[in-house]
């Protein structure tokens, strides 16, 4: 008789034949990037079959995968298309306009209290909150900055880790603070890469 | 020193590289892989690109096709980029790292044509691009089947038990490899490599090709 | 063949073959879960932690099958460790516990940061390749 993986797995191949045929069949640019997109969600269902700690860390890589390749084709979409220009105008939600900025203030709070990948998710939202209500002109050199620096440093505590590993606390702190510097600067900076035309 | 579950793979291993639970190792071959994969990022650093002449139909007029400036920084970048993770892809004793350091390569790739302005580099840059991403697809699930069968991902166990991993893992990840690598698909690389700005644009071939070899070395020990 | 627009087609075709192929080995054959797995997962209901929960006393020593536990000596120690807040959320509340933390552990994962570390030094130098092909691209098309 079969077991519970077996199936699972049975119906996650046809979950992948099923993705291949449709980018098979499609002809049209765009729907072929979002269908290789969504098949990636497949190949997680295949991580998630093994059900062990370790498979949670194994989706986190091949999520951000995904998400990058889809970052880097996107943009050589509107470059083979010369879409370097908003076709319509840019998006505009009254509730942006007349926000108050606590609310962005309490969303990084938060994120910084959760600290972490997570807390840096949150705060980015935040950011983003922040900076489409304020149509601010911020400064992209420096928020790059602070991320490559929060990059390097996660990396040295990668390197504390596997060098000194007795002094694995103070990594944990590095890493962790690190973490949340990046992702709440890659954040922001992804979310206002198309806003306005001075950014 | 740890204990390791067998103590060679394809030849004596030379140099055993800890990173915690993923153990790099140098054996013969992958040691020569890796010097290979050196030498053509070092080409990539110092040397200058090529610059492809054009000559225009019907007259004796010459033109170059420089890649200057800024463009010359990224593509060098990108290319450097792309040994570093040729270099980790042949020495990883993992098979979920090294599944991931093929998906890095395929994105170089992306990234070493994605700046030609030709329209038919960039078309074939994003078609490439979409089978890469494809590809992530039986590059993960080989590694994960691999894993639920066996309860291991490391090399070095998997060939100690040998043959242990299931064979359609072994193909899922060949598989995967090709749409990475793009060796089947002659059209696409003769259209990447008609990009300008010769040794990045073989880096191309130079990663596809050490791919392949350690791909096929994976394959046969496991 | 020869045409590049039919790239994803012909590639898609390999892929539906083989997965086909696998579909009718799995229904004949099926692939066995083995159930000596690194980094088991069990779940405890009674645990304030409960979904993330992965045993361990802070600054104790915690039980974690890693691969090669001679590697990294002070294995299960960022796993247990938990933020003074987190900590006194935990003990507090028994439904609290998904808020807390939001990382599986304590305040990083230990599995993707210190075991298996170079995964994640992988991962994240691919989101940084691709940042750079996009914001290149992006910036060269601004100053047009």
């Amino acid at each position: 008789m079969m077991d519970e993986y077996a199936i699972g797995l049975i119906v996650a191949f046809v979950a992948i034949v099923i993705t291949f045929v449709a980018a098979f069949r499609e002809k049209n640019d765009i729907h072929r990037l979002i269908i290789a997109d969504l098949g990636e969600v497949s190949a997680l269902a295949v991580i998630a079959l093994i059900a062990t700690d370790l498979a949670e860390a194994l989706i986190i890589p091949g999520l951000v995968v995904g998400i990058s390749e889809l970052l880097a084709l996107s943009e050589i979409y509107l470059v083979r298309e010369h879409l370097n220009r908003p076709v319509q105008q840019p998006f505009r939600i009254e509730v942006l306009d007349t926000a108050p900025t606590i609310i962005a203030v309490i969303l990084v709070g938060y994120g910084i209290v959760l600290s972490g990948f997570t807390g840096g998710a949150v705060a980015g939202t935040g950011m983003i909150f922040y900076l489409m209500g304020k149509k601010q002109t911020e400064r992209f050199a420096l928020v790059e900055t602070v991320s490559g620096y929060a990059w390097a440093l996660w990396i040295v505590a990668f390197f504390i880790f596997m060098v000194v590993p007795e002094y694995w606390f103070f990594a944990v702190m590095l890493a962790g603070g690190a973490i949340l510097a990046k992702v709440t600067a890659k954040m922001s900076l992804i979310g206002t890469m198309r806003g306005e035309k001075d950014v | 020193m740890f204990e390791l579950a067998s103590s060679s793979i394809g030849g004596q291993a030379l140099f055993v590289l800890p990173f915690g639970d993923i153990v790099a190792y140098f054996s013969p071959f992958t040691a020569a892989l890796f010097l290979f994969a050196l030498i053509f990022t070092l080409v990539c650093i110092y040397s200058r690109p090529e610059k492809s002449m054009d000559i225009v139909f019907g007259t004796d007029a010459l033109y170059a096709k420089e890649v200057t400036g800024k463009d010359l920084h990224f593509r060098r970048f990108m290319a450097i980029a792309c040994g570093i993770a040729t270099m980790g892809a042949v020495t990883s004793g993992d098979v979920f790292n090294f599944t991931l350091f093929v998906s890095m390569v395929g994105v170089c790739i992306i990234g070493i044509t994605a700046s030609v302005k030709n329209s038919q580099v960039q078309n074939t840059a994003f078609n490439y691009g979409i089978v890469a991403m494809l590809a992530t697809i039986p590059l993960f699930g080989a590694a994960a089947i691999t894993l639920a069968a066996t309860g291991t991902l490391s090399i070095w166990e998997l060939s100690a038990m040998a043959p242990a991993m299931p064979w359609i893992a072994r193909a899922l990840i060949l598989v995967g490899v090709m749409g990475e690598g793009m060796a089947p698909f002659y059209v696409a690389k003769a259209e990447l490599t008609r990009a300008p700005g010769a040794p990045y644009v073989l880096m191309i071939h130079v990663s596809s090709l050490l791919m392949f070899l350690r791909v096929v070395e994976i394959i046969l020990t496991v | 063949m020869s045409d590049i627009d039919n790239l994803i087609a012909l590639y898609s075709v390999i892929v539906i073959a083989l997965a086909a192929i696998a579909l009718i080995s799995f229904i004949a054959v099926p692939i066995g879960y083995e159930d000596t797995q690194i980094y088991p997962k069990n779940i405890n209901t009674s645990s304030s932690l409960n979904p993330y929960d992965r045993g361990g006393e802070p600054f104790g020593t915690t039980e974690v099958m890693a691969q090669y536990p001679q590697n990294s000596p002070n294995l299960g120690s960022v796993t247990a460790y938990l933020t003074p807040l987190s900590a006194l959320m935990a003990v507090s509340n028994l439904y609290l516990g998904t808020t807390i933390v939001s990382h599986p552990g304590g305040i990083i994962d230990e599995i993707l940061y210190n075991t298996r570390g170079m995964d994640t030094i992988v991962e994240t130098s691919i989101l940084f390749t691709a940042f750079a092909i996009a914001s290149f691209l992006y910036r060269r098309e601004e100053e047009k």
